[in-house]
């Protein structure tokens, strides 16, 4: 395969990967939406188009149109870079995230289920998902508004505590399928729901669950952008286009590690038992992912904000200690099996 | 000192478990929304909207401008200008009536001092509109409301013939005196008291 043919193939994986999971995004939100609806015994939106289904194309159009406003005393450079900061590290993490078993071959063409392989996979989205950190930061710092610094120095605070949990959860499926490579570690779980990291590290499974919570900055976790207390924190005086940015890349980071969840401890795209395996691997890597948003939308239906303290003592004091004492474990046993 | 059982409903998340029960319960309950302009609620029959005037049924018009309304209406939204009939000078109709629903408070206090029952709460209450002066209607207005939604009209008393060919006679003969065949009222410079003969 020649040059030119690969990087045509390569852009042409990037543009389908970045058009699904955006128009993912765009719908999760309605499903946010209709899901809160029924729980509160309402209807969500119900007007654009048959049963509100226009409605995310309706509010992107909306958003488009708006009026971009940069205030007076804010740091014109900084402010505009932060929602591209936010969004990028995002919608970067995808490029890794195995879809699917199968490549698609179209003539000598083969378009693979995932971008690229790279061998330390996992570290690769934790890098990136540090980084938007940053970019909720500069925005609160250059909006030069107190809701907003008050919400970035919350986000970075929340982020740095849960971050360390987060990537200590992720070592056990490391340690038991020997590889950061999320293939790989796809591939060790194949052969039936029993072989799914969750059941051999469940307490990794709960403190990565959590944590992806507090790293997505959503409900009871959301602080950085508690309504009540901060506006709409570290986004209260975007609006516009800049605006949609920091709302995509919260529901993209949602996305995103729904998509690690499912491959570190639900077994990616395998099905559950074997005799199932008709059903194409996309439908339950997708399904998994679906399950994982549904339940942060159930969890926002249900369970009220955090105090600050509260949310700083969980993070230090019961979910690192946890975390760690589970490597301890974990790694332990797999060195005496191994040997 | 917590107990294991404490220790462990703590650990499990019990407690988010049962709202999580809950809401989830609730994602099955027929919402209550009324969807507005789609659908719209049944108004109980005491509603009270704006202010309609009604019609016998030979489609003339009930008010006869005594003005009670006026003056019963705590907002003073009503303003009444009495007149004579051209065709019946005993009677007197409304010649201007203006209700101005700006200030109208929805009280139906003018419904219940009607002593011809020509007015009545309608259940209209889509008033919204771009323009102020369009809520200030007049006795047509009115009456266009009243025929859509009053459209059973009271038969016209036939009273009130009777009292028009009285009012005739008074004006032909002049005012009738009374009790000629009886005793006049006032005798020997008494008054005649019930019961005393």
């Amino acid at each position: 395969m020649d040059v030119t043919l690969r990087l045509v193939v390569i852009l042409v994986e990037i543009a389908a990967v970045l058009g699904v999971v955006l128009l993912h995004v765009a719908y999760l939100t309605y499903l946010e939406r209709k899901v809160l609806g029924d729980m509160q015994d309402r209807m969500g939106p119900m007007e654009v188009g048959p049963h509100g289904l226009l409605q995310p194309i309706a509010d992107g159009l909306k958003l488009f149109f708006k009026e971009d406003i940069i205030p007076a005393g804010a740091n014109k450079i900084i402010f505009s870079a932060a929602p591209i900061l936010v969004l990028i590290p995002a919608l970067i993490g995808f490029a890794v995230v195995p879809f699917g078993r199968d490549s698609l071959h179209i003539g000598p063409v083969e378009f693979k289920p995932y971008i690229t392989d790279i061998n330390v996979g996992i570290l690769y989205i934790l890098a990136f998902a540090s980084l938007g950190a940053y970019g909720i930061l500069l925005g609160g710092w250059a909006s030069n508004s107190k809701y907003s610094l008050l919400g970035g120095l919350r986000s970075a605070a929340q982020v740095i505590s849960y971050e360390l949990s987060l990537g200590l959860a992720l070592v056990g499926p490391i340690l038991l399928s020997q590889s950061l490579s999320m293939v790989k570690m796809t591939e060790a779980q194949g052969g039936g729901f029993w072989k799914w990291f969750i059941v051999v590290q469940p307490i990794a499974f709960v403190i990565y669950l959590i944590c992806a919570i507090a790293e997505t900055n959503r409900l009871p976790f959301d602080l950085p952008e508690a309504e009540s207390e901060l506006v709409a924190g570290f986004f209260t005086e975007y609006s516009g286009m800049r605006f949609a940015f920091f709302f995509l890349a919260e529901y993209a980071n949602m996305i995103l590690v729904s998509c690690i969840a499912t491959v570190a401890f639900l077994g990616g795209w395998h099905a559950p038992l074997p005799f199932l395996e008709f059903i194409p691997p996309v439908v339950w890597f997708i399904a998994k992912v679906y399950f994982f948003l549904f339940f942060y939308i159930w969890l926002r239906a249900t369970v009220p904000r955090l105090r600050f303290d509260q949310l700083m003592a969980f993070g230090w004091k019961i979910m690192l200690p946890l975390a760690l004492a589970n490597i301890l474990i974990t790694s332990t046993v797999v060195y005496l099996l191994k040997h | 000192m917590p107990t294991l059982a404490e220790f462990v409903k703590k650990v499990s998340f019990a407690e988010i478990a049962k709202g999580l029960q809950l809401t989830f319960k609730h994602m099955f309950v027929k919402p209550i929304t009324n969807q507005y302009p789609h659908q719209k609620r049944n108004l109980p029959d005491g509603y009270r909207g704006v202010i309609v005037h009604l019609r016998y049924d030979d489609m003339t018009e009930k008010c006869v401008g005594c003005a009670l309304c006026e003056a019963a209406c705590p907002s003073h939204c009503i303003t009444v200008e009495s007149a004579e009939r051209e065709d019946m000078p005993q009677k007197r109709y409304a010649k201007r009536y203006i209700l101005d629903v700006t200030k109208c408070v929805f009280c139906g206090f003018c419904v219940q001092a009607c002593p011809v029952d020509a007015l009545a709460s309608s259940k209209e209450y889509e008033m919204a509109t771009d323009n102020k002066r369009n809520l200030i209607m007049d006795k047509e207005m009115m009456l266009a409301l009243g025929d859509k939604y009053f459209p059973n009209r009271q038969k016209r008393p036939p009273y009130t013939e009777d009292r028009l060919a009285f009012f005739n006679r008074v004006k032909e003969e002049g005012f009738p005196t009374a009790r000629q065949d009886k005793t006049p009222p006032v005798q020997d410079g008494k008054l005649p008291v019930k019961g005393a003969a």
